[in-house]
């Protein structure tokens, strides 16, 4: 049975250092929540925390509105007593017991009826895949099988709350896009409650509800993955999303027709969210269009560096002394040293703080 | 005390000063093998440590009288660690792949491990005594009497020494060897370096840390060995300080205070030891450690005949020998090297079996008290790396050094400190092998905490983990995943431990009584005060029991089908 997850002012340290800091957010019931960072951002023990395997300083945190930890009271229920099942990035399959056996072990410690075991079992092996490989002992499988198990051992005993640790981080490239895809369909499938740690922000945006940017510790921005990726809220942001042309400019004019003015005296015209004076005006280097005419906003540039991507080309250029990162289909004329001219649309602009 | 203020107490520990936290209740039966532990091994470890610096600083410090000795000791201890580097870590380099028949020796070199040093040294007492010594008697009849081997004497104690002590640091520094990162010396070789320059600048120093380590404990080792100068060197009227403990002891009235100073001096020495190598340790340590294998050089080893006969010979002299002439000795009449006059028998069994009053006291006390330790000290040592590597507790790296403390406390200064806290303490345990279990118990810890972190260590934490989250509580996941993961390693040291215990003789020759007599003590008894085919066949039997033991162990493993 799918619950919500709450999670109040919540401050975990190890020694003196505070590895998260008050942090707040809520998994709604059904919702996939990502925590998306570096690492080193805390995200891994926020999920610790919830788990139970970490025990929070400060803060409080209720599963299906029952608090499972709160230190102003005191109260910490452990973590096999808060109903939870967890996808660790070791996958953590039990090398002394079959596939069959690592699945059944929560089912039995939270006392399900043996006669109700083998069906039980049967299903979610079903689910993920590996209906046939319930006797084969654990060392016996391949990284991806290992993550299936992972997978079935958690949804198993349906858990009110999935959580899962960079579970696609060991996988290979071509694996992992397999594995995505099928969990995002299980999870919605069973409704369920999952909150998802990725330091991989493709990963976010492809299967998030909504996706909490995590910083030191702290959440720097919360949104669905149109807003994260579209309208990043600051420069860690956007540069985390592959945001890499953030410029500084001065922001003037009116609301409506406001234009950054960047170093060297290039003008680009912007929408603002009411930002004025000092800032960074952000664009990504898809929305750069290059042609070899100035036409209606083009400013001059030089080609100074390509790299070859397969499908599309990475350009460097540069204009007033700025270099500007833009990407296209490959395009012959656009060889080293040729003068262009470039643009980007008021609309792929927008505006951050200075500050980092 | 309740289990609450027990949870608090241990949550107070963990967590510091967050007034909040105090209030945070761990669970139950973490908290109490937590706090339960800690306490057992602080009662282990510090009492009798603290009696001996007590006890023995007092008026008269015996060593001062004895210049000689102290010299004697420092000077054993000095050249057996040598003779046992050179030869353990001669070992460890030539023992490499490419040598015929190098798995089959990496397993005899480690076998005086199994040995006990006592046998080893009565062994080679009756192949080298300068009168009656097999090998003597041979040399003799071969080129007269001008050529004799003497091992009844101080350089005889110190090389035999060297010889059992060896597979110590064969152990650590093949393991050093394995453990070095191959591209290192890749690097080197590309970089224009010879394999000799190789060997000088990049092995040797990455070695050192570990040569070190070893070299230290095989001085405190030899520091603390009793039965190989017991038997080699008192009777050529050399004496170190263990010797002159037993003395102390053993004369009437006993001169227990003499006995304390020297355990003092001991004490003293390894604990200066000890700092000093954290000393050097701490300012150069390493971090080579990649688990990939070692390679020193893809091509053959230069002469593999030659490092493999240097390791055969090392079997024969360690092991083979000693061995042989053990077997002999329990078996003949009189010891004889005429072939002619040489006369087999069973007498000696037949009395040690059937006549002698302690052999199977003392072989009952033997296996309970090897059983016992070797439980005790495998699940303490268990207990104890679990606290260190699974948990925040804030007392967990001095619980780790507390219990590495019995390292560098030679056995016999451990039961002096025993017999001064049990003196004074009304347990009924003096003179029962409840004060052995203790004295053995604390004397291997380390090696139990070793052997369980190393296995620990293997096992990702996450394997508990997900345990917790998918219900089970942490008794049953300690017993359901950990435990299971952990056995084959557990098994490995219990049996270690268990052969340990069955040859200990510096402590149980201080704390037996007539009760509670072990076979190694028997047998020292019998080598003082009886015929040497009686001692050879207790010590033959000592063997047997102890490869039994471990033979049934083992095979009950295998029914019960663990891989």
């Amino acid at each position: 049975m799918s619950r919500d997850v709450a999670v109040e002012a919540l401050t975990v340290a190890h020694g003196t250092v505070p590895a998260v800091r008050d942090i707040s957010f809520t998994a709604r019931r059904g919702e996939l929540l990502t925590l998306l960072g570096p690492s080193g951002c805390g995200k891994t023990t926020t999920l610790r925390a919830i788990a139970g395997l970490e025990i929070p300083r400060q803060g409080r945190i209720a599963i299906g509105g029952q608090t499972v930890f709160d230190a102003a009271h005191g109260e910490n229920l452990a973590p096999e007593r808060r109903g939870l099942a967890m996808v660790f990035q070791s996958y953590a399959i039990w090398p002394h017991m079959t596939v069959f056996e690592n699945v059944a072990f929560g089912l039995r410690a939270r006392g399900l009826a043996s006669r109700d075991l083998p069906h039980a079992v049967r299903r979610s092996l079903d689910l993920v895949g590996l209906g046939a490989f319930a006797d084969r002992p654990a060392t016996r499988l391949s990284g991806g099988q290992q993550q299936r198990v992972a997978l079935a051992r958690s949804i198993a005993g349906d858990p009110a709350v999935i959580l899962l640790d960079e579970p696609l981080s060991n996988l290979d490239a071509q694996l992992r896009l397999t594995m995505r895809a099928e969990f995002k369909a299980l999870q919605r499938r069973l409704e369920l409650t999952a909150i998802y740690v990725t330091h991989d922000q493709e990963e976010a945006l492809v299967l998030s509800d909504r996706i909490l940017v995590m910083r030191d510790g702290i959440i720097e921005q919360e949104g669905t993955p149109t807003e994260i990726h579209g309208t990043p809220k600051s420069r860690f942001v956007a540069e985390f999303v592959g945001v890499s042309n953030i410029l500084p400019c001065d922001v003037t004019g009116p609301q409506d027709a406001a234009v950054a003015v960047l170093a060297g005296g290039l003008r680009l015209p912007v929408r603002t969210n009411g930002m004025h004076g000092s800032a960074c005006v952000c664009f990504r280097p898809i929305n750069v269009r290059i042609s070899p005419t100035p036409g209606a906003f083009g400013q001059p540039a030089t080609v100074t560096a390509l790299s070859y991507l397969g499908d599309l080309m990475q350009y460097e250029l540069r204009s007033f002394g700025l270099t500007i990162q833009a990407r296209g289909v490959p395009d012959p004329s656009l060889v080293e040293g040729a003068q262009v001219f470039w643009s980007v649309a008021p609309d792929s602009c927008f505006l951050v703080p200075e500050s980092t | 005390m309740t289990s609450r203020s027990i949870s608090k107490r241990c949550s107070t520990e963990g967590i510091a000063h967050s007034r909040v936290i105090l209030t945070v209740r761990l669970p139950r039966a973490e908290a109490v093998t937590g706090v339960g532990v800690s306490l057992v091994v602080a009662l282990l470890v510090l009492p009798p440590l603290v009696a001996v610096v007590f006890a023995g600083t007092g008026s008269g410090f015996a060593p001062l009288h004895h210049p000689d000795v102290v010299l004697n000791t420092l000077l054993f201890g000095l050249l057996t660690t040598l003779c046992a580097m050179l030869l353990g870590g001669g070992l460890a380099l030539s023992l490499v792949p490419g040598i015929p028949g190098r798995v089959l020796l990496e397993r005899l070199v480690v076998m005086p491990l199994y040995l006990t040093p006592l046998l080893t040294a009565m062994g080679w007492s009756w192949l080298a005594s300068p009168k009656s010594g097999l090998v003597n008697l041979l040399l003799h009849a071969a080129v007269g009497a001008r050529v004799t081997i003497n091992v009844v004497s101080a350089a005889g104690a110190i090389v035999v020494t060297g010889l059992t002590a060896a597979p110590l640091p064969f152990l650590l520094l093949s393991d050093a060897l394995r453990a070095l990162d191959p591209t290192l010396l890749e690097a080197a070789r590309v970089h224009g370096a010879k394999p000799r320059l190789v060997f000088r600048r990049i092995i040797l120093p990455l070695l050192l840390p570990a040569a070190l380590a070893s070299a230290v404990l095989v001085f405190v080792q030899a520091l603390g060995m009793f039965s190989v100068p017991a038997v080699l060197g008192m009777p050529a009227g050399f004496n170190v300080a263990t010797t002159e403990i037993y003395q102390s002891l053993e004369s009437y009235p006993p001169r227990t205070a003499d006995a304390t100073a020297w355990g003092v001096l001991l004490l003293a020495i390894t604990v200066l030891l000890t700092f000093a190598q954290a000393a050097v340790l701490g300012r150069r340590s390493f971090v080579t450690i990649t688990g990939k294998a070692f390679r020193p050089d893809q091509h053959r080893p230069r002469a593999p005949r030659l490092r493999a006969g240097m390791a055969w010979s090392y079997v024969a002299l360690a092991t083979v020998l000693p061995l042989i002439a053990l077997l002999w000795a329990a078996s003949s009449a009189f010891i004889t090297a005429d072939i002619g006059l040489m006369r087999f028998t069973s007498q000696h069994f037949v009395y040690v079996l059937r006549d002698y009053p302690k052999t199977w006291l003392a072989a009952g006390n033997s296996v309970l008290l090897g059983v016992l330790t070797a439980s005790l000290v495998s699940l303490l040592g268990l207990a104890v790396s679990w606290i260190v590597l699974r948990t925040r507790h804030r007392g967990r790296s001095l619980l780790d050094q507390l219990s590495m403390v019995p390292l560098s406390m030679p056995a016999m200064v451990f039961a002096l400190g025993l017999l001064w806290v049990y003196v004074q303490v009304p347990l009924p345990i003096y003179g029962t092998i409840g004060i052995l279990l203790i004295a053995y118990a604390t004397h291997y810890l380390p090696f139990g905490v070793r052997a369980t972190s190393a296995a620990l260590r293997q096992l990702h934490p996450e394997l508990e983990e997900a345990a917790r989250v998918a219900g089970a509580s942490w008794l049953h996941a300690m017993r359901r995943i950990t435990l299971p993961l952990v056995q084959p390693a557990m098994l490995a040291a219990w049996v270690l431990l268990f052969v340990m215990s069955m040859q200990e003789v510096s402590s149980s020759i201080l704390l037996y009584s007539s009760h509670s007599i072990v076979l190694s003590v028997a047998v020292f008894d019998l080598w003082e005060n009886g015929n040497p085919g009686d001692v050879a066949a207790l010590g033959f039997l000592q063997l047997i029991t102890s490869a039994v033991v471990v033979g049934v162990v083992l095979g009950m493993r295998q029914r019960r089908g663990f891989a």
